[in-house]
C-alpha cells in the first residue's frame, strides 16, 4: 500500500475523528475522494484503533443491560425496520419524513391563501354582477311598465270602436288640431291631430321641426288622416336636435325636402 | 479470552447474524449481545468512566445496529472492530457532548488480524497490551489521550507541552506498532 507520505499523519488522527485543522481536513477529505491507497490506508487505521479498544476488554456489563436490550428490541416496530432498505435510503427518507409535515403545511398554508384571494375576488365579482342584473332587472321592468303603457294606448287608439273625441267651449265649432310631444334627447315625436282637412290622394300633411339656430327646417315626418280628420303619427330622428317650435305643410305624397308655402299648422299664440 | 458470553464468535457467524437480524430474528440480536456486549462495554466503559455511562452505549450502539443492520457489511470488515470502533466514537461524542448522529456509520474497516476463535483472540489482546506497554510513555499517552479521550492534536500538545508534528507523529507511529506486531 502506497501512502501519500503529505497526508500520513493526518490520516492517522482523521481516522480517530480529531484532524481538527480546518484546511487539512478539506484538504484530506478531497483527497480520499480520489485516492484508493489513502482510502485502504484509511480502513486499516481503524483496525489499528479497535485493536486499541480490545485493550480494554474485560468488564463485563451488568445482567440487566441485556434485559433492558431485547425488552428495547422487542418494542421497536417492525414495519421501522422493514422500510429500512439501504443506509442511504433510509436515512433520506428519515430526512424526508420529517419535514414532510412542515412541507404539507407551508404548502396548504400558501394554497389556502391563493384559495382565500381566489374566493374573495370571485365574491366581489358575483356582488358586482348581482347588482348589475339587479339594476337590468328594474330597467327591464319600467320598460315592460312603459310597454305595456304604450300598448294600452295603441290599442286604444287603433281600436275600431275608439272613438276620438275632443271636447271644446260649448258654443265653439270643432277645430283642426295636433298635438305633438318631441323628446330632443331620445330623437323622437309622437304627433297625434284631429279635425283636419281631409287631402286629396296625392296630397299628405308633413311636419317640420324648426331648429333653435335658425337653420333650415328639418323633416320630421308625414301623415295622412283617416276620412274623419283624424291621424296620429311616430317618428325618430337624430337625437339632440333643439327645436323652437314645430310647423306642418300639405306636400306631395312622395314628401318634401323643404316646405311648401304655406303653413297650414303652428304652434299656438 | 472470549471476548464476551459463551460463544466463540467467528466471520462466518458473524454473517449469518447480521442476517438474521436484518430478517427482523429478535433472538440474533440475544446472541449479538453475548458476543460483542464485552467489546462495546469495555471500550465505552474506559472513555466515559461510568458504568451507567458505559450501558447506555451498550443499548445505543447494538440498538441501532438493530434498526440499521446494513450500516454493517460483512464483506467490508469484521463485525468485533466495528462494532468497537462505533462504540469508541459514540463514546468519544458522550464525552465531548456532542449531539447523537441519527444512524450508525457506515465504515470500512481493513484487519488481517484473527479473531476468529477464543484462542486468536486472548492472543489478540495479550500482543496489543504488550505492544502499549512497550511503547515510549510519551507516545502511548499521546495515543492513549487521542482514542480514549477524544483530544484533537492541538489539545494534545497544549496539554503535553510537545509540538504539534510530534504529537501527530507519535498517534501516527503508535497505530503502526500496533499493526506491524500483529500482521
Amino acid at each position: 500500500m502506497s501512502v501519500h507520505p503529505q497526508f500520513a499523519e493526518a490520516l492517522a488522527l482523521y481516522a480517530m475523528g480529531t484532524l481538527d485543522d480546518p484546511q487539512d481536513l478539506a484538504a484530506l477529505e478531497s483527497h480520499l475522494g480520489t485516492c484508493g491507497d489513502c482510502r485502504r490506508e484509511l480502513e486499516a487505521l481503524r483496525a489499528d484503533m479497535a485493536l486499541l479498544a480490545f485493550s480494554v476488554v474485560g468488564p463485563q456489563p451488568p445482567a440487566r443491560s441485556r434485559e433492558r436490550l431485547l425488552g428495547a428490541v422487542a418494542a421497536e416496530p417492525r414495519l421501522e425496520r422493514r422500510d429500512r432498505q439501504s443506509y442511504a435510503v433510509g436515512h433520506l427518507r428519515q430526512r424526508w419524513f420529517t419535514f414532510a409535515p412542515v412541507m404539507v403545511m407551508l404548502m396548504l398554508a400558501v394554497f389556502s391563501i391563493l384559495l382565500w384571494r381566489d374566493l374573495r375576488n370571485t365574491r366581489r365579482t358575483l356582488r358586482h354582477t348581482h347588482a348589475q342584473l339587479e339594476q337590468m332587472q328594474a330597467e327591464l321592468a319600467r320598460t315592460n311598465a312603459e310597454l305595456a303603457e304604450a300598448k294600452m294606448v295603441n290599442d286604444l287608439l287603433h281600436a275600431p270602436d275608439a272613438w276620438p273625441l275632443t271636447l271644446v267651449s260649448k258654443k265653439t265649432p270643432p277645430q283642426p288640431q295636433i298635438k305633438t310631444v318631441y323628446s330632443k334627447q331620445q330623437g323622437a315625436l309622437l304627433l297625434m291631430a284631429s279635425n283636419l282637412t281631409p287631402l286629396p290622394e296625392n296630397k299628405i300633411y308633413q311636419l317640420w321641426l324648426l331648429p333653435a339656430d335658425g337653420s333650415a327646417p328639418m323633416p320630421a315626418g308625414w301623415f295622412k288622416p283617416d276620412g274623419k280628420g283624424n291621424g296620429m303619427m311616430f317618428h325618430k330622428m337624430s337625437a339632440g336636435v333643439v327645436a323652437k317650435g314645430f310647423a306642418v305643410t300639405i306636400e306631395p305624397a312622395s314628401g318634401s325636402q323643404t316646405p311648401t308655402m304655406p303653413i297650414v299648422m303652428e304652434p299656438a299664440g | 479470552m472470549r471476548v464476551s458470553g459463551t460463544q466463540a464468535p467467528n466471520h462466518k457467524d458473524d454473517a449469518a447474524l447480521i442476517a438474521r437480524i436484518r430478517a427482523g430474528d429478535q433472538s440474533a440480536m440475544a446472541d449479538l449481545y453475548d458476543r460483542y456486549a464485552g467489546v462495546v462495554y469495555g471500550v465505552a466503559l474506559r472513555v466515559l468512566a461510568s458504568t451507567t455511562a458505559a450501558e447506555d452505549v451498550v443499548q445505543e450502539v447494538f440498538l441501532q445496529l438493530w434498526r440499521n443492520p446494513q450500516a454493517f457489511s460483512s464483506d467490508r470488515g469484521r463485525l468485533a472492530p466495528w462494532l468497537a470502533v462505533i462504540a469508541r466514537n459514540r463514546a468519544i461524542d458522550l464525552l465531548r457532548k456532542r449531539p447523537p448522529e441519527d444512524d450508525i456509520d457506515v465504515m470500512p474497516i481493513s484487519t488481517g488480524v484473527n479473531l476468529e476463535d477464543e484462542a486468536s483472540q486472548k492472543l489478540v489482546v495479550d500482543k496489543v497490551r504488550g505492544v502499549l506497554v512497550g511503547l515510549p510513555q510519551d507516545q502511548r499517552k499521546a495515543l492513549e489521550m487521542a482514542f480514549f479521550e477524544g483530544m484533537t492534536h492541538t489539545e494534545i500538545a497544549g496539554k503535553t507541552g510537545e509540538p504539534l508534528g510530534t504529537v501527530k507523529t507519535r498517534i501516527r507511529t503508535g497505530l503502526l506498532a500496533l499493526r506491524k506486531v500483529l500482521a
